[in-house]
């Protein structure tokens, strides 16, 4: 055994190779002899393989029993690939929604399906700029429906390159060049994600658990803000609703997502390497410019004879504040409305909308997003002349 | 398809059952070609035909040359096939990068011409399956091969599912004669190359995607100065990321091939323990390297030359391979930084070769460090899009922004470290051996126990499907 070992080694063991010329015959071929072979290290893999799939196993099945224990339940993850198969079903009049997370959690869709005679198809996503999901659908020839489109100022207005905008570009992107392979990935991940509870990337993933690591920063370190964690559910027509967990009154988890937004929201210090008078400059040229590019598109999508609703969604606490401070409603929102000549919907502007409690201050739980949606119907139907 | 993908998952499991359950040795070579381009088409089907024309072109022209008998001949032949492969890498890759030099270059002699922005789109793997194929023309041109006779053959060894997108670049040479006869099943060559699979996806999903990339990507897409520990940082954890995404990419793909009883060359061997550039390229993309050597270097005249042509040969080399790389002036540089290199190290060899004291550990370990140093500073042209982040990052990383932002978390720094330490501890304690007989050399308990731990770590992240960085090459 010694003496096969040594051979072995002597096979495998590479040449020197500091200043080493190679020899003739690598010269010619590149590398070892045509008739070469990989080396098989000499243990036994079956008994390797049988306990390590055991243990992985093992070891899945617990950190899967795990999660249920700290309350997860299978449900979808929201990605770009399910964006793009949904944005797939979009048909020349459908009604769809776009926006950020706002639309995405408190829209019902079967109470807008009731009120408006048609199933509505979900684009809003969490945490992205509207722009580019309108400016996909209006230079969509085919399409002339109607757009039930959320607004939260700070995410319609990002710039360019934020990651807000960034988002909403990546999920129009993925429509546009979405492989069959994707798509197919996609399929099977929905299989797995309605089976497995800890498939659960912001929290229960190598990098949601790293996240979480208590390490301070360095003094002075202009570290990117914190993402709430896991607290939605999300079916196969992109649906969100609030989890359980975090609509409970006095829900610790909602308690921390509130925390989460003040930063997120609150106006981010310009940055060092630009003067703070072209920084700012540049933004006013950047909302303008957002401004201008809405109305073309809105444009667009009537000359088709489409139709297009603006909806400002509840929210409250410390985060309305800070919206309310940071983007005023008259230099927002009525602005908005008044350049694009697009009928708009303010919670606060009717009381049957006013008076919802958002748990973590800025979206719906599941229940209060269905008795929201009903009573917005109305609303819709008026504003779109239905 | 994505080796990190669940469609790849489903598709290897049905390819590897059906492979081995058929009998016929002609019946699993046709089913490979259709999982092969399969595998090829479910990016972008038409592409699926742009591969096989590359392929059937190759073949006749291989023929052609194998059967002209005059030495002008052969070589008529062998013009027409590096033409065809190089116009159309040309074409796809190089188009409007060419367009665009054009422009800037008539700009100079006051010539106002805009040209048309052509909206090609890039074929998966192009750059790779070109040298696949065009290494079969020039063994047969060499005279190191002869021409196979079976198209289907020629077209799996081309398009073999596994080394198919991002290599290793496999010759027609290593690959045809493993057509001949049948592999048979062996339960140890198996379960190995599910061990190599699980390695390759762990050091691309858990290590590049999660470990680094996130760091690498802010530092090099953050618009403003940084400070020296994060430009550095940054430049780190791309060494460290690209290293994992390709040598994961490659180690999954000999994997892969030894479960269907193939055998593929390594294309990495431990590169960031090298002692001096020549040793970095013996062990980084061995089969890129060694093919612009055997059919780039040593035709030109090698080291047989004089030393001015030798130098000038070396960075011509390095050129070129900077430019296969990708359509940017940034790979160019990164090229020729490289062959500076090389040329510089030959210059120091003259004077110290031979003295006793250049072979003693602190030299060594001096001259591997600097070698790192100088890699991961020809990694900035590598990853900057353009050359004001080049410059930027360079200006931090030499401390010439001193009031710079920091932007990596603590943690990040200590992820980049971390990995980084590990990385180059294992390349150093490995750089003289094979990876097989280290893997020998563990007790069962410690081979069951790192591969559980890594099909754990893989399950655990949850891997979004990232592609692979050579993808885009």
């Amino acid at each position: 055994m010694h003496s096969f070992i040594s051979n072995f080694k002597q096979r495998l063991r590479l040449p020197r190779m500091f200043f080493r010329k190679p020899s003739r015959e690598e010269q010619i071929h590149g590398g070892p002899p045509l008739e070469f072979e990989r080396p098989i290290p000499p243990l036994q893999w079956r008994g390797i393989t049988a306990t390590t799939v055991i243990v992985t196993f093992v070891a899945t099945v617990a950190w899967e029993l795990y999660a249920r224990a700290l309350g997860y339940a299978p449900t979808l993850n929201d990605n770009d690939d399910l964006w793009a198969i949904t944005r797939r079903k979009v048909q020349p009049e459908s009604i769809v929604i776009i926006g950020d997370s706002r639309g995405w959690f408190d829209v019902d869709l079967d109470e807008f399906e009731k009120g408006l005679g048609k199933r509505p198809i979900q684009l809003a996503a969490p945490g992205s700029t509207t722009f580019p999901v309108l400016d996909d659908l209006a230079k969509d020839e085919n399409f002339h429906g109607t757009i039930v489109c959320s607004v939260v100022p700070q995410l319609f207005f990002a710039p360019p390159g934020s990651p807000p905008m960034e988002r909403a570009e990546k999920n129009v992107k993925r429509f546009h060049n979405q492989t069959p392979a994707q798509r197919v990935s996609e399929y099977l991940g929905m299989w797995l994600e309605d089976h497995v509870a800890y498939l659960k990337p912001d929290d229960l993933s190598l990098q949601g658990l790293l996240n979480e690591l208590p390490i301070p920063n360095r003094p002075g370190a202009q570290v990117p803000p914190t993402f709430p964690p896991y607290f939605q559910t999300e079916d196969r027509e992109r649906r969100a609703r609030m989890w359980e967990k975090c609509a409970e009154p006095g829900s610790e988890l909602a308690k921390r997502i509130q925390q989460i937004w003040i930063p997120l929201f609150s106006l981010p210090p310009p940055p060092s390497y630009i003067p703070q008078d072209v920084f700012m400059a540049k933004m006013k040229e950047g909302i303008e410019k957002r401004f201008a590019d809405t109305v073309a598109a809105v444009e667009k999508i009537r000359a088709r004879g489409g139709k297009i609703v603006f909806v400002r969604f509840p929210h409250s606490g410390g985060l309305k504040e800070i919206e309310d401070k940071i983007t005023p409603r008259e230099q927002t929102w009525e602005p908005l409305l008044q350049m694009t000549h697009v009928p708009g919907i303010y919670y606060s502007d009717f009381s049957e909308l006013s008076g919802f409690n958002c748990p973590e201050w800025s979206h719906l739980s599941a229940g209060d997003s269905v008795e929201f949606s009903k009573r917005l119907v109305p609303h819709l139907r008026d504003a779109l002349k239905m | 398809m994505l080796f990190n993908s669940l469609t790849f998952v489903v598709f290897y499991v049905v390819v590897v059952a059906l492979y081995w359950s058929l009998r016929g040795w002609e019946l699993r070579k046709n089913l490979l070609v259709v999982a092969s381009y399969i595998f090829y088409g479910a990016w972008n089907p038409p592409f699926a035909a742009l591969l096989f024309s590359t392929t059937a072109m190759d073949f006749w022209l291989g023929r052609q040359i194998g059967k002209a008998q005059e030495g002008r001949a052969r070589k008529r032949w062998l013009v027409a096939s590096v033409c065809m492969n190089l116009s159309m890498l040309g074409f796809f890759k190089y188009g409007n990068f060419l367009l665009q030099n054009f422009q800037w270059l008539v700009a100079r002699i006051g010539i106002i011409y805009q040209p048309p922005h052509l909206d090609i789109l890039l074929p998966v793997g192009i750059s790779f399956y070109t040298f696949h194929s065009l290494s079969y023309t020039l063994d047969i041109y060499r005279g190191v091969l002869k021409p196979t006779r079976s198209l289907r053959d020629f077209i799996l060894a081309v398009s073999f599912f596994p080394q198919l997108v991002a290599g290793p670049i496999v010759r027609a040479g290593d690959f045809l004669p493993q057509l001949e006869h049948p592999p048979r099943l062996k339960s140890n060559q198996f379960l190995w190359g599910l061990a190599l699979m699980t390695l390759g996806l762990f050091e691309k999903i858990v290590l590049a995607d999660t470990l680094l990339s996130g760091s690498a990507d802010r530092v090099f897409g953050y618009a403003g100065p940084l400070v020296a520990l994060d430009s550095w940082a940054g430049v780190i954890a791309f060494a460290g990321q690209i290293f994992f995404d390709f040598a994961g990419y490659s180690i999954t793909a000999i994997g892969a091939a030894l479960t269907l009883g193939f055998h593929l060359k390594d294309n990495f061997r431990f590169p960031y323990a090298a002692i001096g550039f020549s040793d970095f390229w013996r062990r980084w993309h061995i089969s890129l390297s060694t093919f612009l050597r055997d059919y780039l270097y040593i035709p030109l005249g090698g080291s047989q030359v004089a030393p001015f042509r030798m130098a000038l040969n070396l960075v011509l080399v390095m050129f070129l391979g900077g430019l296969w790389h990708g359509a940017a002036w940034t790979f160019v540089v990164w090229g020729l930084l490289h062959g500076s290199y090389l040329v510089i190290e030959r210059v120091f060899r003259i004077f110290f070769e031979e003295k006793q004291w250049a072979a003693t550990l602190p030299v060594r370990l001096i001259a591997g460090f600097a070698t790192y140093a100088a890699v991961c500073i020809a990694w900035v042209f590598f990853r900057a899009s353009d050359f004001t982040i080049a410059s930027r990052m360079l200006s931090g990383m030499f401390g010439g922004h001193p009031n710079g932002d920091m932007i990596l978390t603590t943690r990040e720094l200590l992820q980049i470290a971390i990995v980084t330490a590990g990385l180059i501890s294992i390349h150093w304690a490995m750089r003289a051996d094979a990876f097989e007989t280290t893997v020998m050399r563990l007790p069962r308990w410690a081979v069951t126990a790192i591969w559980s731990f890594m099909a754990c770590a893989i399950i655990l992240t949850q891997g979004s499907s990232n592609a692979f960085i050579y993808f885009q090459f």
